[in-house]
């Protein structure tokens, strides 16, 4: 904090802040505001609306798509916990051992899917798992299990879960960076006094890693939990919400509904209630997860 | 157990400990290896074998892509955008970083609350919106259209890294200049900004990849193919050309290709910074 002596003038200040500020108030919060106002609003279409009061909120409510789409996001946000900092957490043990070489070169390969474009896993994922040109209908064909060749992302019973590989494919990377670098400053000499003790891999990383990165794993468990709530160009690339709305979360209802059908008063409550539950939830991760924020850098 | 047995165990463990990482590395790559050598084959070929290697170098594909859709337009739009969002970001987060973490004025505190403020808003609750506000002031199916909305996403994140950066240089350095008869804004530009070059570096690694890889705003508000992103080109294409993958994967690869450069050449720098910003995001 300098001086107050050194502080520019208010009117050099403002000259600074204030234009993105300005731009920022305009991008987010209006558009918030608005969305509010509108969910108030039936739109026949853009410029033409009629107040209808809360019958969008009783639509809502009473939309079964909503609950299968918030449900849907719990599912991700589960499977995804578990997929990434799960695998994540075993890799990083087993990349952090003195045995193994080139770790540093797996690093890097395993963080490359973070850096690649959701649609464009969303479209890889949707070949791999193609019934006719895929490769895991190829893999399965030529063990010659034929009968087990589905189109996965075809059928409500099996989409979400083949939803869900692209995603934790994807995040092992990052999850991992994150946790490696915990571990790495994790004092030496503690693993090295539980060997003279006896302790095994498994039990090292039980015993030890685990307490000693907690921290760092609650980070990622908020990082996973909101990342799996705005779940949207995934989706869209794979399976556009379908089949029906059985792989839709509710960042896809609320676009589907809206764009699909112009039903703009109807979105805007959507969002809104997109909005509340994310923001609630992402408040609650943190709130409960953040013991010692300040701790991790 | 005799010395020998011993020995030939912890290196048979030792192979298989390395064996999982190596597996692992493989599937992480494998999709995008399996893209890039299907765009060399004819549909033909693909369909006969999807898994089978091209026989020849065949630059086919790509001809037919750049020949049949405006590629080069969609990389110019998705390039020329992503500049003006990280120049934008950039000096935004450059100049809101270094108030925030510098000044106690009167509204720092409604300013940081603000800008926290994003981390609970999901972008896709302000599609709807976004979309309706563009409409009334007739600013959809612009070049720049995309341009506000997702630097407003980024500046957040971009402003948190520089002000925590900015607050482990020493102040001294400004007062200094400032005894010296360094103006403010001189003092800002020629000595502070000279020393945040590596957040700088760090912060547009980060929004690079967010500008490239953009896809809601764009998806909202283009609707005029001679405007879409490289994104929003994809999905149409998909739709055009369902039947012929290497086709697709051609289109697919193409996208790919500023990325994963810049990924070769920076990897550890591009892992760093992108962590950082996760984190403190």
């Amino acid at each position: 904090m300098l001086n107050n002596r050194f502080q520019p003038s208010k009117l050099v200040m403002a000259a600074y802040l204030v234009p993105s500020f300005l731009v920022y108030f305009a991008m987010l919060i209006v558009p918030l505001i608005m969305a509010i106002t509108f969910s108030f609003f039936k739109f026949s279409n853009i410029n033409n609306l009629t107040f209808v009061g809360l019958e969008n909120y009783k639509t809502l409510f009473a939309d079964k798509y909503v609950w299968i789409s918030l449900k849907n996001n719990f599912f991700l946000i589960v499977v995804c916990m578990i997929g990434q900092i799960g695998i994540a957490f075993i890799l990083a043990n087993i990349l952090n051992s003195r045995l193994i070489r080139f770790a540093s070169f797996h690093r890097t390969v395993m963080y490359f899917p973070v850096t690649l474009s959701a649609v464009v896993v969303g479209y890889i994922w949707s070949m791999v798992f193609d019934y006719n040109y895929g490769i895991l209908a190829y893999v399965l064909r030529s063990l010659g299990y034929k009968e087990a060749v589905k189109p996965w992302l075809g059928q409500a019973d099996t989409v979400m879960l083949f939803v869900c590989i692209p995603l934790i494919w994807q995040y092992i990377g990052f999850h991992l960076v994150i946790i490696l670098s915990a571990m790495t400053s994790i004092d030496k000499s503690i693993y090295e006094m539980a060997e003279i003790d006896g302790a095994t891999g498994f039990r090292k990383a039980v015993f030890i890693t685990f307490p000693m990165i907690k921290n760092t794993l609650s980070v990622c468990i908020m990082l996973c939990i909101s990342a799996n709530m705005k779940v949207f160009d995934h989706i869209i690339a794979m399976t556009n919400g379908g089949p029906g709305f059985s792989s839709s979360v509710l960042a896809v209802y609320t676009y589907k509904k809206s764009f699909s059908e112009m039903n703009l008063g109807y979105g805007s409550a959507l969002s809104v209630g997109f909005f509340v539950v994310t923001s609630a939830i992402i408040a609650l991760s943190r709130i409960l997860l953040s013991n010692k924020k300040g701790e991790i850098t | 157990m005799t010395k020998m047995e011993r020995k030939i165990i912890s290196k048979a463990g030792s192979f298989f400990l390395n064996i999982i990482p190596f597996i692992f590395s493989i599937t992480c790559i494998i999709p995008v290896v399996w893209l890039f050598y299907s765009t060399l084959k004819t549909s033909a070929q693909f369909e006969s074998s999807i898994i089978a290697l091209p026989t020849s170098f065949n630059l086919e594909n790509y001809k037919y892509v750049f020949k049949t859709t405006p590629m080069g337009l969609y990389i110019w739009n998705t390039s020329r955008n992503t500049v003006i969002i990280l120049l934008l970001v950039l000096f935004f987060g450059f100049v809101n970083g270094y108030f925030l973490s510098r000044f106690r004025f009167r509204f720092r505190t409604v300013l940081l609350g603000f800008y926290v403020s994003n981390l609970f808003i999901p972008v896709h609750a302000l599609l709807v919106p976004t979309y309706i506000l563009f409409s009334f002031i007739g600013l959809t199916n612009r070049w720049y259209s995309t341009i506000l909305p997702v630097a407003c996403m980024e500046l957040p994140v971009t402003i948190f890294l520089i002000s925590s950066y900015v607050s482990s240089i020493p102040k001294e350095l400004e007062e200094a200049a400032a005894i010296d008869g360094s103006s403010f804004s001189r003092t800002l530009f020629t000595i502070i900004l000279p020393i945040v070059t590596p957040v700088l570096v760090t912060t547009g690694i980060i929004a690079f990849f967010h500008c490239w890889n953009e896809f809601s705003y764009s998806l909202i508000l283009l609707s005029k193919e001679k405007l879409y992103t490289i994104s929003l080109a994809l999905t149409r294409f998909k739709g055009e050309n369902r039947i012929d993958y290497p086709k697709m994967m051609t289109a697919m690869f193409i996208s790919m290709v500023p990325a994963l450069l810049l990924y070769v050449l920076f990897s550890k720098q591009i892992i760093k910074g992108m962590v950082a910003g996760a984190i403190k995001g």
